[in-house]
């Protein structure tokens, strides 16, 4: 008989939440599930669950017509359940022997590893993916798509028969994902029980079998995905039809002149760029992860030091010793990690939004409270932030919400941004509040706003910007109109070597 | 849109739970020595043994909100005593004295802000090194005596008084107390130091200068420090190579138990007064009810813990209550 894994009526609340309500699917042996929901939605509840990490309130979870508690992550572990989540859970000075066999090392009399074992099934592991891995390196060197990889290879050698990933393409560049899927038909192919937890429609039809959806806590709809399109997915997890997001954009009609131009900029990661950006227009950076696209922002922000090259604004070379210097011409940068780079985590709204224009809140000799709340409460009203009150740590809001904090503190009335870079604006955040970033970067541009918009998502990138710049290597590849952008074309340039 | 009360500020910060903390303690302390621990004879001797680390205090608690730390302001403050009565030996005016150590002090911070801000050392390593050094160079200096500080107006500082009850000196320790405190929670530069401590890349990113911020500060605690280190000496009327307790850790102990993090943007003056309070109440307590000193250190410990472990479970209550 085929061996599955039931939910079956799976609840779970939190003080004021009740994060998943009548959860029941089966997923079956040799068939990929896909777990697809907006931020919040519920997936990683269960998944929490799933591992072990935390226990279900109501509801059964049958492993092969048995019903089953897990109690604990190591519990998980020994009931054949693997959960590998976006934070890796490798120790990156080890080497991937060492990684692969993490929590049960195999050893010889007295305690002695057994070195020769190790080598040998890690190594049979790798061939058997065909991985370009070198069991003796540390994880650390390896790529993020590489440690993904040993992450897989240590469910794979720990025997585990349900295996479930969360959002594993979401730092992947397009290559690495493919290699991804790869491994996982292997897997599927040898009977495992796969649950897959993704945001991007695109991949969830080229990999999964089944599809859950699920919409603040609950179920919403399961289908076979061989049956299903991507219309009726997004209508299912948004609860609306939004339709074709990118025709119903407003965009900007009046691009007005050269605002922003970099000539042969280089430093240690950024050749020869050049380009220029127009008021009112949007350029976008497509290219794979570590192209040099962020680096490239970076140098002109001042973050990071330039070797040779110019930087004019309105046709005034300017030089920034530092970001400060950028941010009083008029340039603000969203950066690409919000959490690490973006967000003071454990401070409030207030306090995140206020922080470029301290110098505009004093009253007499002290930060004014009135002034600074003023501010904020004007960016919630502006950017619909949902949260309860003004005091809100930022670390408590979802995704979309903190991305809207960062815009808020970049475009409020106290500055005077007149280029706004959005590295990876949309990573990370649910399909109806990509679709309102979006519209935002139009309607910047539409208020002469210069807007540079980073992406990795190709599909996003050629439809938003007007201008889309590829790179490749610290190279600008080539430059493409939106008229004339396909996927194929961009991913070309961004590919050439 | 709902905005941030009074009340909500000081429900979330650290500070009540110590304050509740600390009055259970009095209580208990006030019935077991028969009233004899709210005397102002009991009262004054815990201000008076506030009075140095108070200071250090200050200077910890500014660092480490700015997710910095420094172990070598005890030492920094041994040394500045100890060259305040070199200085006066030398017959320099008391002023110029004063202004010689502030200066001598300001170079250590200055050394530990380089040490970690441009050769990019582990503050903790950078300092204790430092904190090394400092106390080699003031035991050389004192080589094993004690040098006598008696300018007439130092003194007078350190035991002055008024109307023979009240000492000028922890007057003026409240007064820089709470001049702290205003700084940390109404201006630009307090404001930066939570936002710097909170997550200094994307502070840098916004425009803030964080260097500058460590540059600042390791100067104002060095500085803080010989300053406590002098009224140390003014009040013992000499230098000596030691009396400042728990070491490396002085300041710090009094603003962990208020609520400042290692991790940097979060805690206040508020909370690392109640818990200097707190510390040197509860020392005080105990002598009252005729505990050992030696056991009062084990005390001291338990009662990092046991105010940790409060803190933990109001930071539970609250998240829930959300």
């Amino acid at each position: 008989m085929a061996q599955y894994i039931e939910f079956s009526g799976i609840g779970k609340a939190y003080p004021g939440v009740q994060a998943l309500k009548d959860i029941s699917f089966r997923a079956s042996e040799g068939r990929v599930v896909a777990l697809l929901g907006e931020n919040g939605a519920g997936k990683s509840t269960l998944l929490k669950i799933l591992s072990g990490d935390t226990q279900p309130d109501e509801g059964k979870i049958i492993i092969n017509g048995e019903e089953n508690r897990i109690a604990s992550p190591y519990d998980a572990i020994t009931k054949g359940i693997s959960v590998i989540y976006q934070e890796r859970q490798l120790a990156p000075s080890m080497s991937v022997i060492e990684n692969v066999f993490a929590g049960d090392l195999p050893t010889k009399r007295f305690g002695v590893l057994d070195k020769k074992k190790m080598l040998q099934t890690t190594q049979e592991i790798i061939d058997k993916f065909g991985l370009p891995i070198d069991p003796e390196d540390p994880v650390g060197r390896l790529s993020v798509a590489y440690q993904q990889m040993v992450e897989i290879m240590k469910a794979y050698r720990r025997d585990s028969k349900i295996i479930a990933f969360d959002e594993p393409t979401a730092p992947l560049t397009d290559t690495e994902i493919a290699i991804l899927f790869r491994l996982i038909n292997q897997l599927r192919e040898e009977g495992k029980i796969i649950i897959y937890v993704s945001h991007r429609l695109a991949e969830i039809f080229q990999i999964t079998d089944e599809i859950v959806v699920l919409k603040d806590g609950r179920m919403v709809k399961t289908m076979v995905t061989a049956e299903s399109n991507e219309s009726d997915l997004i209508r299912a997890m948004v609860g609306r039809d939004i339709g074709d997001t990118y025709s119903n954009l407003s965009r900007n009609e009046n691009i007005g002149e050269v605002l922003l131009e970099v000539n042969n900029l280089n430093n240690d990661m950024v050749h020869d760029v050049s380009f220029k950006l127009h008021k009112g227009e949007i350029v976008g950076f497509a290219g794979l992860i570590g192209a040099g696209r962020s680096e490239v922002v970076r140098a002109i922000f001042g973050a990071d030091p330039i070797l040779s090259g110019e930087i004019k604004i309105d046709g005034e070379i300017c030089k920034f010793s530092s970001e400060k210097d950028a941010i009083d011409r008029g340039i603000a940068l969203c950066p690409e990690d919000r959490k690490d780079q973006g967000l003071v985590m454990w401070r409030d709204i207030t306090d995140n939004i206020s922080m470029p224009v301290l110098d505009k809140l004093m009253s007499g000799l002290f930060i004014s409270r009135k002034k600074s709340e003023d501010l904020a409460e004007r960016a919630v009203e502006k950017y619909s932030i949902k949260t309860p009150s003004l005091d809100k740590i930022v670390s408590e809001l979802s995704g979309g919400n903190q991305q809207k904090v960062i815009l808020g503190r970049w475009t409020s009335d106290l500055m005077d941004t007149r280029i706004l870079i959005l590295d990876e604006p949309t990573k990370g955040i649910d399909v109806g509040t990509k679709a309102e970033v979006y519209q935002m970067c139009c309607d910047f541009a539409k208020q002469g706003i210069g807007v540079i918009f980073i992406s990795s998502e190709l599909t996003e990138v050629i439809n938003v910007a007007d201008n889309i710049i590829v790179m490749h290597n610290g190279h600008i590849t080539g430059e493409v109109r939106r008229a004339e952008a396909t996927e194929e074309n961009v991913l070309a340039l961004a590919m050439l070597d | 849109m709902e905005r941030s009360t009074w009340f909500s500020r000081f429900t979330r910060s650290k500070m009540i739970v110590l304050l509740v903390l600390y009055v259970i303690l009095a209580a208990i302390f006030t019935v077991v020595s028969k009233g004899q621990y709210l005397s102002w004879y009991n009262i004054r001797n815990i201000m008076n043994s506030m009075v140095v680390t108070a200071y250090l205090t200050c200077g910890a608690a500014f660092l480490m909100i700015a997710g910095n730390v420094d172990l070598s302001t005890a030492q920094v403050a041994l040394l500045s005593g100890a060259m305040l009565g070199t200085f006066l030996q030398m017959h320099l005016p008391w002023p110029i004295a004063i202004l010689g150590v502030f200066v001598i002090a300001a170079a250590v911070g200055t050394l530990n802000a380089v040490l970690i801000n441009e050769i990019k050392f582990q503050p903790f390593v950078a300092t204790m090194a430092v904190s090394y050094i400092v106390q080699g160079l003031m035991l050389v200096r004192l080589e094993g005596f004690s040098i006598d500080v008696d300018s007439p107006p130092i003194v007078w500082f350190g035991t002055y008084r008024i109307k023979g009850v009240l000492p000028v000196s922890i007057i003026f320790t409240f007064i820089i107390f709470a001049i702290y405190g205003v700084i940390l929670v109404k201006s630009k530069f307090g404001k930066m130091l939570y936002l710097v401590g909170g997550n200094p890349t994307a502070a840098k990113l916004a425009g803030l200068n964080p260097k500058k911020i460590s540059y600042i500060l390791f100067i104002n605690n060095a500085v803080l420090g010989s300053f406590a280190g002098m009224l140390q000496a003014a009040r013992l009327k000499a230098a000596t190579a030691n009396g400042i307790a728990n070491g490396m850790f002085a300041g710090m102990t009094g603003a962990i138990l208020g609520g400042v993090s290692f991790g940097g943007g979060s805690g206040g003056m508020g909370g690392a007064f109640v818990g200097l309070v707190l510390l040197n109440g509860f020392n005080a307590g105990l002598s009252t009810v005729g505990l050992s000193p030696y056991w009062q250190t084990v005390a001291s410990g338990a009662l990092l813990l046991i105010a940790l472990t409060f803190d933990y479970f109001n930071n539970k209550r609250l998240a829930s209550a959300k």
